[in-house]
């Protein structure tokens, strides 16, 4: 009986509670603008206790496959942008289907598509970032003259003038990671003078990396930037913001998370490369796992993430949009319906992330070679053809 | 035969978790190592060495002379071979200089201090130290006009592995140190008074009396330098994540990129059996050595 008391009580938390476990990816300010959405849905469900753990993409990776493998689950719920790797979870009868558990017509245009496989649906995402272009400072825009371009032409004067600019170390400051900063101004080059129709492509491996028409772009366009100094080496990306910020550089390539980074939002703007028709988007996915302790609970909780819980997210200055088409547009957060409704005015179409859809260790590789390429663009051919030889087969 | 059940009772606890815990998951990763698609063979292992991919690659020398990447072992044994020696000396000849100060607790802790900070953020500390803009060894060469390496060492593929290397004897200097001064200071003093009794200068002191009444000491220190540089991993991870361009790729990351990236257990259990392999030289000299000494 006693026993049957302490079981009770380790399972549920609290008497009378259930605990569900989340992993996200979220910490510091981002794991506070979660935190919202994990509150809301407890005042609505008091029964239900969330305990919130930060558990990073590749972490996850790590650990979560053993457990799986051994028919447990420390987790209820898992958060993370890698839908590939749900999809691989999923292929291996780790992840519990969740087919019928959302509207799968309310969202974004194939942004459900990453999370299925076999006809059915692993995950559900939640909200979504988006890469529309370089960033830059309105005010340091306007101390010094300078305007948004609407041409190529326009653009290289742009950069020159910035390079011309007084304490301005290179006109755009390149953010290092592990290397997705540079995959995102690659992909955006590549949307600009390819089309969206390559990025599309590319991912599905329709297009070689070391195909002529992918060869130009970086011949006629990402090199000559490079070579000339315009680009900075690699720096720490969350360093980077500050010193762009403080007028070092003059343009960032970002995703809209930076809205949430700088000390003034509404001083932010941003232009896509002139002749841009797209913009790369990704979003983070919520699964339930097979061997989940509260199965029922931990689905009620997905869908309340992939529905609600994206408009309370939006509303927080976390820089992201709902994938969920169902949240009015004045819900968002200030800063982010300027950018949102700039996005739609320049009727940029909503691409998936190249890297992020391809996965795996490819992506890795991706990364690597173009942190490679950014500090000697003379081995382009080598890092195209190294990208073709080792791009998964199916 | 009561004495060998006494030994045997009380050594079984430790055998039973050895054998859960260590035993079990070798046999268990020797296995998934053999496992392919096509049954039980060497595929996994000869996919692993035959990798070309440069994140990967165990060897990759065509074209040479020319900067990393050389393939995730070579890098290995690069390290061993500039880090080996420069630790076990810098650490030899450290103790027996501290040995004639005053203050060298204080030193030898200030040294320690890179041996109990964890891996990962020593490797984070040596990105920063050799970052262009706030690091510390960039700066010094562009002070000295050297401008080609006044730059973000861990950004470029000749100097990335290099500066992990560098980096990693602040880190695990304060272990050499702390064996030999340990060695030095229960040597007889009578032995360096004897020697200074004859004439022998500090130098000479040093390397024809303290260097080698320390060998054994000195052993241990390359034994476990071996074994430390063999499965590096965290600085690596912290720091570069083996690029750019794989020029600093390591065994241990390679063995992680399969587990976690490519979620390719097979060729991870492969690795892993390959990285135990060569750690069990280094481990079986010094494990011969220590029963020699004992016997």
């Amino acid at each position: 009986m006693l026993w049957q008391e302490v079981k009770t009580l380790k399972e549920t938390g609290a008497p009378g509670k259930v605990t569900l476990v989340v992993y996200g990816p979220w910490s510091g300010k981002e794991e506070e603008y979660f935190r919202a959405v994990i509150n809301e849905y407890m005042k609505e469900h008091p029964d239900i206790e969330i305990k919130y753990v930060v558990m990073r993409a590749e972490d996850l990776a790590t650990v979560m496959p053993a457990q799986f493998a051994a028919g447990i689950s420390s987790a209820d719920v898992i958060i993370t942008p890698w839908a590939w790797w749900i999809v691989e979870m999923a292929k291996k009868g780790y992840v519990e289907e969740v087919t019928g558990l959302i509207n799968e017509d309310e969202y974004v245009s194939g942004i459900v598509d990453k999370v299925k496989w076999d006809g059915k649906l692993w995950g559900v995402p939640f909200t979504m970032w988006l890469k529309p272009g370089f960033w830059y400072r309105k005010s340091f825009f306007q101390q010094h003259g300078l305007q948004e371009p609407k041409t190529w032409d326009e653009f290289m004067s742009l950069l020159d003038k910035l390079k011309n600019i007084e304490g301005v170390k290179n006109p755009i400051v390149t953010g290092d990671s592990v290397g997705w900063p540079i995959s995102d101004i690659v992909e955006h080059f590549i949307i600009t003078f390819g089309g969206t129709d390559l990025q599309l492509k590319l991912i599905k491996g329709e297009v070689k990396f070391n195909d002529p028409q992918v060869k130009q772009i970086f011949e006629n366009y990402i090199v000559p930037l490079i070579k000339n100094g315009y680009f900075s080496e690699p720096i720490e990306w969350t360093t980077a913001v500050s010193k762009w910020w403080n007028g070092e550089y003059g343009l960032y390539f970002m995703g809209t998370w930076i809205t949430g980074m700088v000390d003034d939002p509404n001083d932010l703007g941003f232009f896509p490369l002139p002749g841009c028709k797209g913009v790369v988007g990704g979003a983070d996915y919520a699964f339930v796992p097979k061997f989940a302790a509260h199965k029922e609970e931990a689905l009620d909780f997905l869908k309340f993430l992939a529905t609600k819980g994206q408009e309370i997210h939006a509303a927080q200055p976390a820089g992201k949009i709902p994938t969920w088409t169902k949240v009015p547009e004045d819900k968002l957060w200030g800063p982010m319906q300027q950018v949102y409704r700039k996005i739609k005015e320049l009727n940029l179409a909503i691409l998936p992330d190249l890297d992020d859809s391809v996965g795996g260790d490819w992506q890795t590789l991706f990364w690597d070679q173009l942190k490679l390429l950014w500090v000697e663009p003379d081995k382009l051919d080598e890092v195209l053809n190294t990208l073709t030889e080792n791009f998964p087969s199916s | 035969m009561r004495e060998i059940k006494h030994a045997l009772f009380f050594m079984s606890p430790g055998l039973i978790m050895i054998a859960i815990f260590v035993i079990t998951p070798i046999i268990g990763t020797l296995y998934i190592s053999f496992v392919t698609d096509n049954g039980i063979g060497l595929d996994n292992y000869a996919a692993v060495i035959s990798e070309s991919s440069p994140d990967k690659a165990l060897i990759k020398l065509e074209d040479m002379p020319r900067p990393p990447p050389w393939g995730a072992l070579i890098h290995n044994f690069v390290w061993i071979a500039i880090h080996l020696p420069l630790t076990t000396f810098l650490g030899l000849i450290l103790a027996y200089m501290l040995k004639m100060v005053y203050g060298r607790s204080i030193v030898k802790s200030i040294m320690f201090i890179g041996m109990v900070i964890p891996m990962v953020i020593g490797g984070l500390i040596i990105r920063f130290m050799f970052d262009k803009y706030i690091g510390i060894v960039p700066r010094l060469f562009g002070f000295l006009g050297i401008t080609m390496l006044d730059k973000t060492w861990t950004s470029y593929p000749d100097t990335a592995l290099l500066s992990l290397i560098l980096g990693s004897i602040w880190l695990w200097t304060g272990f050499s140190l702390t064996i030999h001064a340990a060695a030095i200071d229960s040597l007889p003093q009578s032995y360096i008074e004897a020697a200074k009794i004859d004439g022998a200068s500090t130098w000479q002191i040093f390397y024809k009396v303290v260097a080698p009444s320390v060998r054994s000491a000195t052993l241990t220190v390359v034994v476990m330098t071996m074994l430390w540089d063999l499965k590096i991993f965290d600085i690596v991870y912290a720091a570069t994540k083996g690029g750019p361009g794989g020029s600093s790729t390591v065994l241990a990351l390679v063995m992680w990129l399969y587990f976690a990236r490519a979620l390719d257990y097979g060729r991870a259990a492969a690795t892993a059996i390959i990285l135990t392999l060569l750690t069990l030289v280094p481990a079986t000299i010094f494990i011969k050595r220590v029963v020699k000494r004992s016997a």
